[in-house]
């Protein structure tokens, strides 16, 4: 990074922490802390629903995954607004007017206090340990490209997130959101526009279309019916549908964003606002990574993207072997770079078969390094799609822009850990320490354990982050574990609103069916994840309505 | 509703546009599937 990069990258640090104190000022109880005073508007909820979900991993994963795998990524957010009118008719409304501080606290009041405490508990266990590989996998990423120390990374990062939320709560939240998000979207358009302008003299946009569709790089809609088969069109209407319903329903670090709205309308609008720009802009950023693809006919591409591992092979692969491979991988880029040019020019059959096999070598020969690292790493898998976008933005970016682009990274980190950090704190005062421990205190006291609260899952976040380095598959279980009762806790709250007869004990063990039925799936079948949640969702609704059925009535 | 129900709906401000709520949503619904539908005619375009 030059001295101009690091300057912007600071100026936005410095700017977006003041910021946060500046907006947070004025917390008298913990209803300012934790739902800001339920005063805000639409537009600045939605740009903050939008922040939160939008990760840094998920802005730099997915211009990789464009990059290697094409846009049917897309279909993952089809179910999207569907799911925010559904939510806007249902759950927002009980939620609003029941004035809960958090969704779980609802389900008290409809079922019974273990309901209540279960789905936060398992709300506090999945966002607790996932808030550390939010924070460590850009973390890391960074710390790779840029060779920043990793707990440097990692602190700066966390830290700087810390210190506004535990001061300004969620006013900060929001209002950071608010100005992280324009710096987001002023970044994907940026992004965009460079890998336009980058494209190669008399090589238009629509020249780079078809060659991104000649290389399945735009192939969106997929009707396949197998359930197996990740992101067709079914799994993304029905599956993306019933995971954002789960998603912006049931998980505190959503629910919180809109229950600060100023009333039932504004919370509405807030995820309606959503529900149009979402797919928009993901479409935006999944092409910008398709650019960036087509860029990389024309530039030269390391073998491996994340340096580390290619300086690992570098050293212990054999070397006849590893030049061998290199000329090889040259070749093949030379050769798809020419096939590619003439393929545009032509537009002949031949000349496609021809890029296509350019292409099929330079992927051969690529596999056969990520086989190398592999063997050198003792089995374990390789990927490298998060490194794709941060390297070429440090190598092709103007001075300047990479630190903006880099500030957008940090930006979309921070707007997501703000808010989980916000609502990890709302979970355990509101469904734990104010229904267990001390029922009532008096505001100033509150407001001050609320502020521990979210120090205390601030620090244990960066601890995670920290160690998550030695936890290896571990994290993949932690990402798993939240997909085995997202659809689960969304069939207790389908059961909440959509049935009268439901009863606690069928809710309660509608749950534990709905947990183990997901696990089941995802142990037994080879169904895709997108899936789960419809499974977790239908179980928990039709064992809790059997359940019922079966059971005594209550008394009251 | 079971057990504590919310009360009964009741507006708390003026429905900002199109008169009524379901309109609003049709509208989301209708502007989501054109999307798709842009979406599909993108990724199929002869370029």
């Amino acid at each position: 990074m030059s001295a101009l990069d690091w300057v912007v990258l600071l100026v936005y640090l410095v700017a977006v922490v003041a910021f946060g104190f500046w907006t947070g000022r004025g917390n008298r109880k913990i209803e300012d802390f934790f739902l800001a005073g339920r005063q805000m508007r639409w537009w600045a909820v939605g740009l903050s629903v939008m922040a939160t979900q939008i990760s840094a991993i998920t802005f730099i994963g997915t211009t990789g995954q464009a990059y290697t795998d094409g846009m049917r990524f897309l279909v993952f957010y089809f179910g999207l607004p569907f799911a925010m009118v559904i939510l806007c008719v249902t759950l927002v409304p009980f939620f609003y007017r029941a004035r809960v501080y958090t969704a779980y606290e609802y389900l008290e009041r409809r079922f019974d206090a273990r309901t209540r405490t279960l789905t936060s508990l398992l709300f506090l266990l999945s966002r607790g340990l996932s808030v550390g590989v939010t924070l460590y996998a850009p973390s890391l990423v960074l710390s790779v490209i840029l060779g920043w120390s990793e707990p440097a990374t990692i602190l700066l990062m966390g830290g700087s997130t810390i210190v506004y939320v535990v001061y300004g709560g969620n006013k900060s939240v929001i209002w950071t959101d608010v100005v992280q998000m324009l710096i987001i979207w002023f970044g994907i358009f940026l992004c965009f526009g460079v890998a336009v302008a980058q494209l190669p003299a008399g090589f238009g946009l629509r020249d780079a279309l078809a060659l991104a569709q000649t290389s399945g790089r735009l192939r969106i809609m997929d009707t396949s019916p197998s359930l197996s088969t990740p992101y067709t069109l079914w799994s993304g209407l029905i599956g993306g549908l019933f995971l954002m319903l789960s998603y912006f329903g049931c998980d505190q670090s959503q629910v919180q964003r809109y229950l600060s709205g100023s009333s039932l309308t504004q919370s509405r609008l807030s995820l309606l606002f959503n529900a149009f720009l979402k797919v928009p802009m993901q479409f935006l950023i999944l092409l910008t990574g398709v650019l960036v693809f087509v860029f990389y006919h024309f530039h030269p591409a390391p073998l491996l993207w994340n340096p580390v591992e290619m300086r690992k092979l570098e050293s212990q692969a054999p070397a006849p072997e590893l030049v061998a491979l290199r000329q090889r991988y040259e070749a093949a880029a030379a050769q798809r770079q020419l096939s590619a040019e003439a393929w545009v020019r032509s537009r002949t059959p031949d000349a496609q078969a021809t890029y296509q096999a350019a292409t099929t070598e330079l992927a051969a020969a690529r596999g056969e390094a990520v086989k190398m690292v592999e063997r050198i790493n003792g089995g374990a898998r390789y990927n490298d799609t998060n490194y794709i976008f941060p390297s070429y933005i440090l190598a092709h970016l103007p001075s300047g822009l990479a630190g903006l682009v880099i500030a957008v990274i940090f930006a979309a980190a921070m707007s997501t850990l703000s808010g989980e950090f916000n609502s990890l704190a709302t979970a355990t005062m509101i469904d734990f320490y104010k229904r267990f421990v001390s029922p009532s205190g008096t505001d100033q006291k509150e407001l001050l354990v609320s502020r521990l609260f979210t120090a205390l899952w601030g620090g244990f976040a960066c601890l995670v982050a920290l160690r998550a380095g030695q936890l290896g598959s571990a994290i993949e279980v932690v990402n798993r574990f939240g997909s085995y009762f997202y659809g689960s806790i969304l069939g207790v709250f389908l059961l909440a609103v959509l049935t009268p007869r439901a009863a606690a004990r069928g809710a309660f063990y509608g749950l534990m069916i709905g947990m183990a039925a997901v696990f089941a799936v995802s142990r037994y079948t080879a169904v895709h994840f997108l899936w789960y949640n419809v499974v977790g969702a239908v179980a928990v609704f039709a064992s809790g309505l059997i359940i019922t059925a079966l059971s005594p009535r209550s008394p009251s | 509703m079971g057990k504590n129900p919310p009360s009964p709906p009741a507006e708390d401000e003026p429905v900002p546009v199109f008169g009524t709520w379901p309109r609003i949503y049709a509208a989301v619904i209708v502007s989501a599937l054109a999307v798709m539908a842009l979406v599909a005619v993108f990724s199929a375009f002869p370029y």
